[in-house]
């Protein structure tokens, strides 16, 4: 058996079996089962090492060929595949608790095996057409059958697939600028179309606003899942670029640009996060700040880069999955979403309210919370290096604060002598009591992530050297 | 390692009394059971002078590359008295608990238990990152309790305003962190650089209410007595202990007199709302704002044992008069001994409260002072509206004083003994100066109508006339609102496509004219 079959191969079939065989009340179990499986998986059997188990020796080859393309694991992949697919069965297991149809488990399996695929495969750019198929693949997700695609499906759709050529144009461009490193005038257009790629897949200001459309107008689960999972597999994609190319690591540049598209979104993100008035446009903002973090951490001047940037990565799926279950056990009462729709609701679901302002004050870096120590990480790391940046990464996690205090005030302003009641099933109380607790766990402790971070680095060995 | 012990037997007992009340909702010794770990704790707190100075480092967090900083417990001559000052209200608590109505309150007691350990683990925090964790689980504890106490909108959004003025403060230690890694320093409380340490005196002024000036809290609150005291006293003491820790080389900054102006306008504010409140509990905000006002100005002065001392008054001297709801003559006498302990007389527990001369702004710590030590032998003799001791049943009767004079005999001991503030000679000209001032206080109160008892108030924006650093933030808001909108409509409206376009172009040109 071959690991890209076992990670890639696997879940994308069993995600189209759950599409057209399974009923809807066992996707959620079965999809969840699997990622589970598949996440122990990679975190037990070593990849391309021989693991003897009594008199047999087992072994799980590395690559596999399709179409003249590679598909390649490393052993260095495992905690990395470990990560993906235990926070996929987060979001899948939460399925059911959100009442989302039976193909978001189907379809999810498939875009996280696509996603998969695209940190294997060789050579790395054809990642760009992966990503542009899982992008693809998100649509159903986001579009209740027989509707048309509101404006915010479009953008997004717009904005991934203007990212693959650019890329892809980049890519060949590179090749060039590695042949002949002298060449300023080709460095200059390879960097400005890398840029302009991972541009349009980051959703980098002012590409970002499909996300806070799409947050008001598609379901809170899906969006969730798509802010989890894109920019994750994006962040990756990218530092497989700077682990690759010399120059993009050492080019001060380019360092700076990727410095000031960071803090400009957490900026502009907490900005406009601070003034929402929409709890779902709330969420969409504080992604992209956090989407801005992500691009902090990827362009410090440091050795800790790969550490910091996966301390960030990893509890994101988990606030999101929080966040967005959230919402929509509030959104099948308060459907639009709205400061004035979903008033002193902490009386009328205080577990779903609870998890939600516990995932977005854990976004905002509230001590305790899965996000603190990630962001402590990295202000130390940008403290060092410019107070210019802190300050403006300080100001945008400001604005996070006093969206998320904007929000608390609105949950529990409610009328006098209103009962407190439970609306939530003991599903969902479950599912988001368990979320909860992890937040505070990976706050508190956030060395349970050690495992799986320590061993990253292997994969981008020459980033932060 | 007995500092964790200390705590840990607050949580416990905390635990079991949850689990008891649970498992066994009918159980009878639930309180012995919440006395028993309190005497415990407490006397463990008091077997820490034997070993001290002691630390506790735990590396925790990984990778430690990232993490320089351990999670760190200290117990030394400053938060000592702290640790014992918490331990000792949280026994005085359960002491008078006994006289109230619902006196089988075993969550309260629980609640109760649980904030003290918290506290201790906040007063000994050794680096501001350990700090910060036990504000914040403070922080969570007190605003849930407030939102479960509270009706109505209006009192839930100031419960909410509270709980972010508080967290305001835990931004403003994050933001010295970035000052203090910036300048090349770690981020502890001893290498911190020149003007760090002002941004923690205002992380903690933010968090008490002084610095700008603000009331926490409604004076219409529901916790009242036991678990709303226990609450109010060691949140304070939680914020206090950071200015213990200012080393007095990280507050040398031209910018000192602009903190320590408002500071004492805050203190003078909280001492005079404070003489004129109609009862200790709806003036104990202002106590608060009053003392914490205090402490925060002699942390300014670079007097840290001030600091502590009127920390522990804070905690002692307040908590014995917010825990008496019970009339009796002896037990108001021995209050007395509270006006003493904040009169900075020599051997009083405030006695090294100006040991650095405050200068120019000696008249105005002065009228503080006054105005507190008045208000506070005011209500300490008001003896209306409180049920009197010789209708309480026997064993009532002999508990309950024990549980008012423990904190009293705590202010005397603190006064002599056990910490680096104590058996001071002190600066006694000030203190002769406010003790008369308070006597002319306490004889002007009833003969003019200025100090004649006003309802409390809650101190906010809207009680502002005119400009106020709170209409200038509001207008900050508001612009930034506008200028929100303007972005959202224009890149999310119809035309949006194209000026996302039109930027990203805008972007390019100005990327490559850098030389990307």
């Amino acid at each position: 058996m071959s690991a890209p079959a076992i990670w890639i191969f696997v879940p994308f079939l069993v995600g189209g079996i759950i599409l057209f065989f399974i009923h809807e009340r066992f996707s959620a179990a079965i999809g969840g089962t699997i990622a589970v499986l598949l996440s122990l998986s990679a975190l037990i059997f070593p990849i391309d090492t021989a693991l003897l188990v009594g008199t047999v020796s087992l072994k799980i080859s590395a690559s596999v060929q399709i179409l003249g393309r590679s598909f390649i694991f490393s052993t260095a992949d495992g905690p990395l595949l470990a990560v993906i697919y235990g926070v996929a069965a987060l979001w899948f297991f939460g399925t059911q608790a959100s009442g989302t149809a039976n193909r978001f488990v189907a379809i999810g399996l498939m875009i996280v095996s696509l996603l998969t695929a695209s940190i294997a495969v060789e050579p790395f750019l054809f990642a760009a057409l992966l990503l542009e198929m899982a992008a693809m693949l998100v649509i159903p997700l986001l579009v209740p059958p027989y509707q048309k695609p509101k404006r915010g499906v479009i953008r997004f759709i717009i904005y991934q697939t203007l990212a693959m050529p650019f890329i892809l144009f980049s890519g060949w461009m590179l090749a060039g600028v590695e042949a002949s490193p002298g060449n300023i005038g080709l460095t200059t257009q390879a960097g400005t179309m890398l840029g302009l790629g991972f541009a349009f897949l980051l959703a980098i200001f002012p590409l970002y606003n499909w996300i806070p459309l799409l947050t008001e107008e598609a379901s809170p689960y899906a969006t969730g899942f798509l802010l989890w999972a894109l920019p994750m597999f994006t962040v990756i994609f990218a530092l497989d670029f700077f682990d690759r190319y010399a120059w993009l690591r050492t080019s001060p540049q380019l360092s700076s640009a990727v410095q000031f598209a960071g803090v400009f979104m957490v900026a502009s993100g907490g900005m406009l996060a601070a003034t929402q008035r929409h709890i779902g446009r709330m969420m969409g903002y504080t992604a992209i700040a956090e989407t801005g973090l992500i691009i902090l951490a990827m362009g410090i001047k440091s050795a800790e880069v790969v550490h910091v940037t996966f301390l960030l990565l990893i509890p994101r799926g988990l606030e999101l999955a929080v966040w967005a279950l959230g919402l929509s056990i509030i959104k099948r009462e308060a459907f639009n979403l709205q400061f004035s729709d979903v008033q002193g609701f902490v009386r009328k679901y205080p577990i779903a309210v609870i998890a939600i302002l516990a995932a977005h004050l854990s976004m905002t870096g509230f001590p305790l919370l899965a996000g603190f120590p990630s962001r402590l990480a990295l202000s130390q790391e940008l403290a060092s290096q410019s107070l210019f940046i802190s300050f403006w990464t300080y100001a945008g996690l400001l604005g996070l604060l006093i969206g998320a205090l904007r929000t608390m005030a609105v949950f529990v302003m409610a009328e006098e002598n209103s009962g407190w009641v439970v609306n939530e099933t003991w599903i969902q109380a479950g599912m988001l009591g368990l979320g909860v607790i992890g937040l505070f766990i990976l706050g508190v402790a956030p060395q349970v992530l050690q495992p799986f971070i320590s061993r990253l680095p292997a994969l981008f060995e020459h980033i932060g050297q | 390692m007995l500092i964790v012990l200390s705590s840990l037997i607050f949580f416990i007992t905390a635990i079991t009394l949850v689990a008891l009340k649970i498992y066994q909702p009918g159980i009878r010794y639930a309180w012995l059971i919440a006395f028993g770990g309190t005497i415990l704790a407490l006397t463990s707190v008091l077997i820490w002078q034997a070993q001290m100075d002691f630390a506790l480092a735990i590396h925790f967090w990984q990778p430690v590359e990232l993490f320089t900083n351990p999670i760190a417990f200290r117990a030394d001559g400053l938060n000592w008295p702290y640790a014992v000052s918490l331990s000792a209200l949280a026994l005085s608590v359960l002491l008078t608990a006994v006289v109230n109505p619902n006196f089988s309150d075993t969550f309260t007691w629980a609640g109760t238990l649980a904030l003290s350990g918290l506290g201790l683990l906040a007063v000994t925090a050794d680096n501001p990152v350990t700090l910060l964790l036990v504000w914040s689980a403070l922080d969570l504890t007190e605003l849930i309790s407030q939102l479960r106490a509270v009706e109505g909108p209006s009192n839930s959004e100031k419960v909410v305003i509270a709980f972010s003025t508080r967290v305001l403060g835990i931004g403003l230690l994050i933001w010295a962190n970035v000052v203090s890694v910036s300048s090349g320093n770690s981020f502890d409380f001893i290498s911190m650089p020149a003007g760090a340490g002002l941004y923690l005196v205002a992380a903690a002024g933010l968090r008490m209410g002084v610095l700008p000036l603000h009331l926490p809290y409604s004076s219409e609150s529901n916790l009242r007595r036991g678990f709303g005291t226990s609450l109010r006293l060691v949140s304070a003491a939680s914020s206090l202990a950071l200015l213990s820790h200012i080393p007095t080389a990280s507050l040398a900054s031209p910018l000192v007199p602009f903190l320590l102006i408002p500071a004492l306008a805050a203190a003078i504010y909280g001492g005079w709302m404070w003489l004129r409140a109609p009862d200790e509990l709806t003036g104990r905000p202002y106590w608060i704002i009053s003392l914490a006002a205090l402490s925060v100005a002699s942390a300014l002065s670079g007097n840290s044992a001030g600091s502590v001392a009127w920390g522990c008054s804070l905690i002692l001297i307040g908590g014995s008069l917010f825990l008496t709801s019970i009339q009796n003559v002896w037990l108001n006498r021995a209050l007395l001994v509270g006006a003493f302990s904040i009169s900075t007389l020599p051997f009083s527990l405030t006695a090294s409260a100006w040991l650095n001369n405050p200068g120019f702004f000696f008249p105005f710590i002065v009228i503080t002072q006054a105005l507190t030590m008045a208000g506070y032998i005011r209500h300490a003799l008001r003896s209306s509206g409180r049920d009197s001791l010789d209708v309480q049943p026997t064993w009532t009767r002999t508990v309950y004083p024990f549980g008012i004079g423990l904190l009293v005999f705590m202010q005397i001991l603190l006064g002599l003994t056990g910490w680096n503030g104590a058996r001071q000679i002190g600066s006694w000209l000030p203190a002769i100066i406010a003790s008369f001032l308070t006597f002319g206080l306490l004889w002007a109160t009833p003969r003019f109508r200025i100090f004649n008892p006003v309802r409390a108030h809650w101190a906010g924006p809207s009680q502002n006339q005119g400009p106020s650093p709170y209409a200038f933030l509001w207008g900050i808001y508001r612009f930034i609102s506008q200028l929100s909108k303007t972005i959202t409509v224009t890149l999310e409206g119809d035309g949006g496509l194209m000026w996302t376009l039109l930027f990203l172009v805008l972007f390019v040109s100005l990327m490559t004219q850098g030389g990307l």
